[in-house]
């Protein structure tokens, strides 16, 4: 009678393998803590109480946060232009309505895959080699890779927007770009606009973690206090994170609510008919939006300069070249060491996607504002709210969650490293900080976003609240937690690459080693490598996430 | 005469929703056996009046007395008590519909189920008999394995009726269980409503748009209008003149 169900099937071979990873790790066998690290520590958070606020200190940290907004707000403008032109090119129903059923654009959407694979770390690592450290370098880095996404999602969007009004206005002789913008971009609009927002989110992590490759800005002010172990300067700018992490999702999440849309990320899990009806839509701050995100990328500009002309100078064509020949032909004697890499990077990216799914589920409850609230579905007194638990509990969960993911991973990494030995471990743990952030978060919305109808049919029978959690909270919301965590596992394989770059061991690390050596005949090994690796955790989770819909 | 101690019983009650006053200074009593109709144009409380019974609401004024109880006094513990013996089907939305049949129809006695017990259920689905036998009295028992988002609208509404079932509850309260289906299935689960009250001398409260089917199958129809009710009466008192003064309410508004 019990059937042997996909999510059964999932879960034991999930179960498997972050068994197989931890014993990878040398969880079983080896020495994993170092203690001798542990007063350092304890220095490293007995600082968090009296950061560095001295006026030159907080004018570089005012500097710094500005250069990261900057790198942020240009990156997501050209990977938005990038996205836009990519998406539309290599959706299917643009080809459709120029009435060329061919699959060329699946062409495209295949090729748009390497861009996307490839780690804005790396990038910026390659473009460092071409134009120093040029804040073009730290544009350029965001904007490809996340171009490459942008355009993937944008496709699907407008794959997946109704098409029938398209159609009418294409049968009667529209032209077809004219047939596009009156129909297909306007109903997809808010849908392409949240993910910017989404888009916009990551970029500034993004930016953070391009510090430390010495593109400046507030990653690279915090890596130069942790190197020098000037710990109070660090939380200065640690703060600053948060600070510029808190409003940026802040007011995302603001002015999606205001624009209608609720979710940031919509995974199209289920394609149910029971959707609530929206609330009411408020659309009169619509057209601020416009001025002030133009105000902001000309602040942005001309804060940060950035030499265009470097594009098409004649050098940067002669380096380009000079790469091309001497990557060619690629050096394959690595080979065999690049083999338990691989396994290692895969295990790390295993082993971070339990820890933040774990962590992200354990805190996402106390941070969604509709469960131990007053009023909330599982506060057990109605009615009297003298109990502030609740509250507290609430700040406290997405202060944790905020810092968690304000910070970057191979900020977390060095951290880790204070108390262990370099190895997979630490990176998996340095990385599972840094997506528990983001997930436990995407996770809480999740939870606001649940209809609660189902919830109250159980509350008003008379189900004690466990029983209400284990019967209705827990299945309608695991299936996109679950999703969540499937696509975050294959950001968490790009992301390797950058714990890899402060020695958390696997692909990552040979390819910071190769980049900085100029070995290219080995890199492009190297990364074709990694290319397949992504390919193949893509291919898993997107399988995982088709059967257990 | 002498009656019996109301099922229900509401004192002056008043539920205000911010600006918006959902009832107004309602007295009623309901007595057991009772089949009742709320009928009424959207938006003229019927819902809220069916959460206020069930204790899912607590009125702004006055008193909701259920089973010789005080709803608003009684603490969170002594009110699940009190719930348990409240049966409410909703419209099919109310399922949790990602999981299996067997699941939802167990979930009716949750307030029975130690939680270790419930959590074992998840896994090997236990007192199976007392579902499928639920189930069969709303004609699909073959559907206890499969997974609820998988079934029609009809039957979803069916593994509701067996949810309630299953928990056994003296009364039984029913928030537009019709409103979603065809009139076939319509007189098909307003009869199936109908026939458990009468034989159980379970006491029904429906909420309906229909008036055909609140005069064929209950003995009671209380009308409301904009929060306040309009009549309270047997079918046969309820002429067609009064149904037409219950709806006539949004031209003058």
């Amino acid at each position: 009678m019990t059937v042997i169900t996909p999510s059964l099937k999932w879960g034991l071979i999930g179960l498997a393998a972050i068994v197989l990873s931890l014993a990878q790790a040398g969880l079983f066998q080896q020495d994993l803590f170092n203690l001798n690290g542990a007063p350092l520590l304890w220095k490293f958070i007995v600082a968090s109480v009296h950061p560095d606020f001295s006026p030159e200190l907080l004018q570089t940290t005012f500097n710094a946060t500005l250069t990261t907004l900057a790198y942020a707000v240009c990156g997501t403008f050209f990977s938005l232009i990038l996205g836009i032109i990519g998406g539309v090119l290599t959706s299917e129903v643009w080809w459709l309505s120029f009435g060329q059923p061919s699959r060329f654009w699946l062409l495209i959407r295949g090729f748009l895959a390497v861009p996307r694979a490839i780690h804005e770390l790396i990038w910026g690592l390659f473009f460092v080699n071409i134009w120093g450290l040029d804040p073009l370098t730290a544009i350029v880095a965001i904007a490809i890779p996340f171009g490459a996404i942008t355009a993937k999602v944008f496709s699907e969007i407008l794959d997946e927007t109704p098409r029938q009004p398209l159609l009418i206005l294409l049968n009667s002789g529209f032209s077809p770009l004219t047939a596009f913008f009156y129909s297909l971009l306007p109903q997809a609009f808010l849908n392409l606009l949240s993910y910017t927002f989404y888009r916009f989110e990551c970029s500034i992590r993004s930016a953070a973690v391009l510090g430390i490759i010495g593109a400046g800005g507030l990653g690279y002010e915090i890596f130069l206090s942790l190197q020098s172990l000037r710990y109070e300067q660090l939380w200065t700018f640690f703060y600053a994170l948060f600070i510029l992490n808190g409003l940026v999702d802040l007011s995302s999440a603001w002015l999606r609510r205001q624009l209608g849309c609720s979710s940031r990320l919509d995974l199209n899990l289920q394609q149910t008919k029971k959707k609530q009806a929206p609330k009411d839509i408020v659309r009169r701050r619509y057209f601020l939006l416009l001025p002030v995100s133009l105000a902001l990328l000309a602040l942005c500009f001309w804060v940060i300069n950035p030499d265009f002309s470097k594009l098409w100078a004649p050098r940067t064509q002669q380096l380009l070249g000079q790469f091309v020949r001497s990557a060619l032909p690629p050096d394959f004697s690595e080979v065999p060491r690049l083999i338990p890499q691989a396994i290692e990077t895969v295990s790390m990216s295993v082993l971070a996607i339990a820890f933040s799914a774990f962590g992200g589920l354990l805190l996402a409850f106390p941070a969604a504002n509709n469960f131990f609230l007053p009023g909330g579905l599982l506060n057990s007194n109605p009615g009297k709210s003298a109990n502030l638990l609740p509250q507290i509990m609430l700040l406290l969960s997405r202060a944790i969650l905020l810092m968690c993911r304000a910070i970057p991973a191979p900020i977390w990494a060095l951290v880790v490293l204070f108390v262990m030995f370099p190895g997979i471990l630490p990176g998996a743990i340095a990385l599972g900080l840094h997506n528990l952030g983001i997930l436990g978060r995407l996770m809480a919305e999740v939870i606001e976003n649940q209809d609660q109808r189902p919830l109250e049919a159980l509350k008003a029978q008379g189900t004690p609240n466990s029983l209400i959690f284990l019967y209705g909270v827990l299945p309608l919301t695991m299936p996109r937690f679950v999703a969540y965590s499937l696509y975050r596992w294959e950001v968490c394989m790009r992301e390797t690459v950058i714990v890899g770059l402060v020695g958390a061991g696997g692909l990552g690390r040979s390819l910071t080693e190769q980049l900085s050596s100029f070995d290219y005949r080995s890199l492009i090994v190297t990364l074709g490598g990694f290319l397949m690796l992504t390919f193949l955790v893509d291919w898993v989770s997107a399988t995982a996430r088709r059967s257990l819909r | 005469m002498d009656l019996p101690a109301p099922v229900f019983e509401l004192k002056h009650v008043s539920q205000q929703f911010g600006q918006f006053s959902a009832l107004t200074d309602i007295s009623l009593q309901i007595y057991p056996g009772e089949r009742v109709a709320l009928v009424g144009s959207s938006g003229a409380g019927k819902s809220t009046l069916l959460q206020l019974l069930n204790g899912t609401l607590r009125s702004t004024q006055g008193e909701v007395w259920a089973m010789g109880r005080n709803l608003s006094q009684l603490s969170s513990k002594r009110l699940r008590q009190i719930q348990q013996q409240i049966g409410t089907i909703y419209q099919q939305l109310h399922l949790v519909d990602n999981l299996r049949v067997i699941h939802n129809v167990n979930a009716g006695q949750l307030g029975r189920w130690s939680f270790l017990k419930a959590l074992t259920s998840l896994i090997v689905p236990l007192e199976t008999e007392t579902a499928i036998k639920a189930l069969s009295q709303v004609g699909i028992a073959e559907k206890v394995y499969e997974r609820t988002d998988r079934l029609s609208g009809g039957q979803q509404q069916r593994v509701a009726i067996a949810r309630v079932l299953v928990q056994n509850p003296i009364v039984i309260l029913a928030d537009e269980p019709i409103a979603s289906l065809d009139p076939e299935l319509s007189r098909e689960v307003m009869d199936l409503l109908r026939n458990l009250a009468q034989q159980t001398h379970r006491t029904l409260i429906v909420s309906l748009h229909d008036v055909d089917f609140a005069r064929s199958h209950c003995d009671r129809i209380i009308g409301l209008r904009q929060g306040k009710v309009l009549f309270d009466a047997a079918p046969h008192q309820v002429s067609s003149d009064l149904i037409a003064d219950l709806y006539r309410l949004e031209s003058h508004r």
